[in-house]
């Protein structure tokens, strides 16, 4: 026999049980909205991921085709005689400050050692310092020297080289420009419209990328870096760098 | 169970909606039934009150810093894909093949852990795996240090090159430490102020929960 009293008693259970009920179903509702989302998110991020990759691998690639420097062995520009008995390999970036300063210092004794037939050396270039600023000064250098080599050989390669060092643009600059490097490049025995053409087109512009890649595969981190037969340099100066030279070619 | 408090610093057991006085203590009935010592529970649960009120917004501000960095850390890898593929390759960890595939895919990564942490959506999930890679960092740039290469740690762009001597391990690793520190304090409070994933009555109905 229900009272009035049991009876709204009985509603309000019922009513607690339905609140109780709507709040399991929107916990629920929330839980499956969330899963969804991180599912979403997750097949989002992995499509640009691999979108993004792609587009880089793009980006960094080089055609195989592309042209190589006559007088260049691989990503190389060798000075000196192939009988000398002492290897330096020199990894350098043309707008690379503490490299001019190695330059300024060593160059000359490295010149004499290379005269003298003790020395062959190894320039592997590296442009690495591009920016908006100098309108990628470091790749323009490497590839006029690249134009350089190719049509002038070593010899004017190594002027150019010393004459890049000597006038070198400060970092934060704007660079030189196309025409103060055919200047140059005129200036060391490279002449000729092709060596113009070569510097405006960027001609060798894969080559010096795959260049400053290679640098890197060989575990290169920062330049200038300077090897004299195998061994890396570690007194960068004048003296320092005859003393690992006597010592390599004693040994 | 419910006192009526005439004093700021009364006591009251909440046990639901109600008219609560400014300067009240409010604990949880079980703080009172469940423990032998309730004052103390009572204190800590007083202290907890404000932790509740201020803890949102630290974590929020957390939010903000770790995934500022890591927006911008990934942000500034993308231009230059040769120079990331190089920073990379510094480390001397990796196998060549797998060196481009992590240095291009590192950075939509890092972007995504950061866009989720500033906006506030599956916070915990990117605080973690912000954690993760946090870690992955620090060992990476310990191993650096330890096998003595002399490279940049490449974090923000550049290359890994680094003139000789210049190396700056020890910021490095600090800066990352302190960072992980923040993720890891996200992911266990990672209840925020002003995050889209969750909103702030979600924050009411927790505070109310006790």
């Amino acid at each position: 026999m229900p009272t009035e009293t049991s009876r709204q008693s009985k509603r309000e259970r019922l009513a607690a049980r339905r609140a109780a009920e709507a709040a399991a179903r929107e916990r629920a509702e929330r839980r499956r909205r969330t899963l969804l989302g991180g599912v979403i998110a997750g097949v989002v991020v992995l499509v640009v991921l691999v979108a993004v990759i792609l587009v880089q691998m793009n980006r960094t690639a080089t055609s195989p085709t592309a042209a190589t420097p006559a007088n260049t062995t691989d990503s190389v520009i060798v000075v000196g005689s192939s009988t000398a008995p002492v290897t330096v390999d020199l990894y350098e970036d043309f707008q690379c400050p503490n490299c001019k300063a190695f330059e300024a210092q060593s160059g000359s004794t490295l010149a004499q050692l290379i005269a003298a037939g003790t020395v062959q050396a190894h320039y592997h270039g590296m442009a690495f310092l591009d920016t908006s600023a100098n309108d990628k000064y470091s790749t323009r250098a490497l590839n006029a020297a690249a134009a350089v080599v190719a049509n002038g050989g070593p010899s004017a390669f190594q002027s150019f080289h010393d004459l890049l060092f000597a006038n070198q643009p400060p970092e934060t600059g704007s660079g030189l420009t196309d025409a103060q490097l055919v200047q140059y490049a005129n200036q060391a025995g490279a002449t000729g419209p092709a060596v113009e053409q070569a510097i405006k087109s960027l001609k060798y512009d894969d080559w010096v990328k795959n260049a400053t890649d290679q640098a890197s595969k060989d575990g290169v981190t920062g330049t200038p870096t300077v090897f004299v037969d195998g061994q890396k340099l570690a007194d960068m100066s004048a003296a320092g760098l005859s003393a690992a030279v006597s010592t390599a070619a004693a040994g | 169970m419910r006192e009526d408090p005439s004093r700021p610093g009364d006591l009251i057991v909440d046990e639901g909606p109600g008219q609560i006085p400014p300067g009240a203590l409010v604990v949880a009935p079980s703080a009172i039934t469940a423990d032998s010592r309730p004052l103390v529970r009572i204190a800590a649960e007083h202290r907890g009150v404000r932790w509740r009120t201020v803890s949102p917004w630290l974590a929020t501000a957390g939010r903000l810093v770790l995934g500022a960095v890591f927006v911008v850390a990934g942000a500034l890898k993308v231009p230059d894909p040769a120079a990331a593929v190089r920073a990379v390759r510094a480390y001397q960890l990796l196998p060549e093949p797998l060196v481009a595939t992590v240095a291009f895919g590192m950075p939509v990564i890092e972007i995504a852990i950061g866009l989720a942490l500033v906006v506030g959506v599956f916070v915990r999930t990117a605080a973690i795996a912000s954690a993760v890679l946090l870690v992955v960092f620090i060992a990476a740039v310990s191993s650096a240090w330890a096998r003595g290469l002399q490279i940049d740690c490449g974090c923000f762009g550049n290359g890994g090159q680094v003139a000789a001597g210049q190396t700056a391990y020890p910021a490095e690793i600090i800066r990352d430490v302190a960072l992980l520190l923040v993720a890891l304090a996200l992911a266990r409070w990672p209840r925020s102020r002003l995050a889209l994933g969750r909103p702030a009555h979600h924050l009411e109905e927790y505070s109310r929960a006790y």
